[in-house]
């Protein structure tokens, strides 16, 4: 009997809500949201992309340490990127929490089931391992006494950095695909893997706008090219492959004005068109630095495109009633 | 020992009691004047400062049916105090806890305001109270929304306590003290259950569409220390008919990050060798 009614009818605005997840037979509520929206807003998004960007720099770096010397520079200016986008990473969440004591209050706790409790551990022992590679990596320059070069042996900071600026570059995807969200849980097979693609990409291309713009090593943006042409073709298999499996609960990130802008500016912009640029047999400055731009407003993008579309999606009860499983 | 709510909808009136000695025990500001249109509901949702919650799902039937046709469906919502609660395990800060009474609480004092226990319940419970007064550990909010002071604190999250001040001193959580029907039904959950089972064969004798939300079903949660007991299908009063544990979905995500990232390695250490001499 009840099955029967259609509350919706009651509701004068129904039409006029956001997407439907498609399924129409469940009665809603009057239209009102089951799940609550997260209430994150651009320091999240940023931190999301900063961070891709200083792990994936992280992999980088024992990347380019192996080539017995010929990316040293490569290798160099990753070293202390990573280490300026891990020190900008807690600024940025203490922006988001309000008060900088807020922040030490995850330090007092160790919860493997938390992926937001994973991270800030991931965020510490990278910051440590960067601090001492980027030190080492000063002493070696001449920056500061060559003596303290002992403290940051490459043997030591180079899997280090790798290993946990795969799980920084990764655990933001996990964290947002942990949840309720209908969308972000329909993602778990998906997100992660785009994000580590995405921050590794953007990694590339940041460290390839430094070659460039300080003109060392041409040699290495070839290879940051290729790489980086990889990542991006994989994000662009990614996500191609999400929007295909999520079907009607992908509406809020593949359909109307954000997926028109998910289109362009992360697979078009920040994906297919830096590919075609960096498979054009002549490499002037400026392409490499277009190119990079590019790639880097593509990932911002990206991160941008999942927190928002996850809003929505939670504001969709029909897709909360039945959670992805 | 474990104590909840046993929440009997086809006891509710609709009185809001539970809505009204909520805020006033808690110190819980106003959810404003609107006006929403929707049957007798103006609250509509469970919010941060905003723990028990009565929907009206009022259901039209034609002028000449008979009385027993019409159906005017109320239930009093709160938090439900899982068993497996995806806000307890979502928490970085460890300041969600699972009490002496087995209750999920919120030390205001320890969050710090992150908000990811928000999108990790799967019942939209827990919210951010967006101006928090986490200098009074027994409630969070005093619902100021123009101290720019208690403004630059930062938010923290909040829901319903189970009166855990009340409980400690032996008192009875407010809500379920002022249900004037024993709508809500406050006590030891095994008590609970037993007592809910019974209530459910004695309506389903008399011909009543009945059922228990919340517990002796199959899914990530676990029961609910706060649970229900229903005649129409949990969409109708907006709760998930299937929740799922978000944590569950770890194993598949890590291994989704790992995947990636090991991939883009091996082909890292392809194109990154050294040339030959």
């Amino acid at each position: 009997m009840s099955d029967a009614l259609d509350l919706r009818a009651l509701s004068p605005d129904a039409a006029n809500r956001g997407a439907s997840s498609g399924d129409d037979t469940f009665p809603t509520y009057y239209e009102q949201p089951l799940l609550k929206r997260p209430h994150w807003g651009w320091e999240v998004v940023t931190y999301l992309f900063v961070g891709g960007i200083a792990g994936g720099s992280g992999m980088l770096i024992a990347l380019a340490d192996r080539t017995a010397g010929e990316d040293a520079a490569l290798a160099r200016n990753a070293r202390y990127l990573s280490l300026a986008l891990a020190a900008a990473s807690p600024v940025i969440l203490i922006k988001h929490l309000g008060r900088p004591e807020r922040f030490h209050h995850m330090l007092r706790v160790v919860k493997f089931k938390s992926p937001m409790s994973m991270g800030v551990w991931g965020l510490i022992a990278f910051s440590a391992a960067s601090s001492r590679a980027a030190l080492a990596q000063a002493a070696r320059d001449g920056l500061v006494p060559g003596w303290l070069a002992f403290l940051g042996p490459r043997w030591f900071t180079n899997p280090a950095q790798a290993l946990v600026g795969a799980f920084l570059a990764g655990y933001t995807g996990v964290l947002i695909s942990a949840t309720a969200i209908p969308l972000w849980a329909k993602g778990k097979r998906h997100i992660p893997a785009a994000s580590v693609c995405s921050g590794f990409g953007a990694a590339c291309a940041a460290n390839a706008a430094l070659l460039a713009l300080r003109n060392e090593a041409s040699d290495s943006q070839r290879k940051l090219e290729r790489v980086e042409l990889v990542a991006g073709l994989a994000e662009l298999a990614i996500l191609l492959d999400f929007r295909r499996s999520a079907g009607a609960l992908g509406a809020p990130m593949f359909d109307g004005a954000r997926g028109r802008k998910l289109t362009n500016a992360t697979l078009l912009g920040g994906i297919v068109l830096p590919a075609l640029l960096n498979v054009l047999p002549f490499h002037p400055r400026w392409k490499t630095i277009a190119t990079s731009a590019l790639t880097l407003f593509g990932g911002y993008a990206l991160r941008e495109s999942f927190i928002e579309a996850g809003k929505t999606s939670a504001d969709d009860p029909r897709a909360a009633f039945r959670q992805p499983e | 020992m474990a104590t909840g709510f046993f929440t009997d909808t086809t006891l509710c009136i609709g009185c809001k009691a539970c809505e009204v000695a909520c805020k006033q025990w808690n110190q819980l500001p106003a959810d404003g004047y609107a006006f929403s249109g929707n049957s007798y509901d103006n609250t509509m949702a469970l919010g941060g400062t905003t723990w028990r919650h009565v929907a009206f799902v009022e259901q039209p039937a034609p002028l000449d049916a008979p009385p027993s046709e019409s159906k005017w469906l109320m239930v009093s919502d709160v938090c439900k105090h899982c068993t497996h609660a995806g806000c307890l395990e979502a928490c970085p800060t460890g300041a969600i806890v699972r009490n002496e009474f087995d209750s999920v609480y919120v030390q205001p004092d320890v969050c710090n305001g992150c908000g990811y226990c928000v999108p990790s319940c799967p019942f939209g419970v827990i919210d951010m109270i967006e101006h928090a007064d986490y200098t009074r550990p027994s409630f969070p909010s005093d619902g100021r929304t123009d101290d720019d002071a208690l403004q630059r604190h930062g938010g923290v999250a909040g829901k319903c306590t189970l009166c855990y001040d009340r409980q400690k001193v032996g008192f009875t959580p407010a809500c379920a003290k002022a249900c004037p029907t024993d709508s809500i039904e406050f006590g030891e959950v095994e008590e609970l259950k037993a007592r809910a089972r019974t209530r459910v064969a004695t309506l389903r004798a008399r011909g009543v569409d009945a059922r228990l939300y919340g517990i002796d079903e199959d899914n990530s949660i676990g029961d609910l220390n706060a649970f229900f007991l229903l005649t129409d299908r949990p969409a109708t009063y907006n709760l998930p008919e299937r929740p799922v544990l978000p944590s569950t979905h770890q194993p598949a995500a890590y291994g989704s990050a790992a995947l990636a990232a090991l991939a883009l390695g091996a082909i890292g250490c392809l194109v990154f060798r050294a040339s030959a001499p």
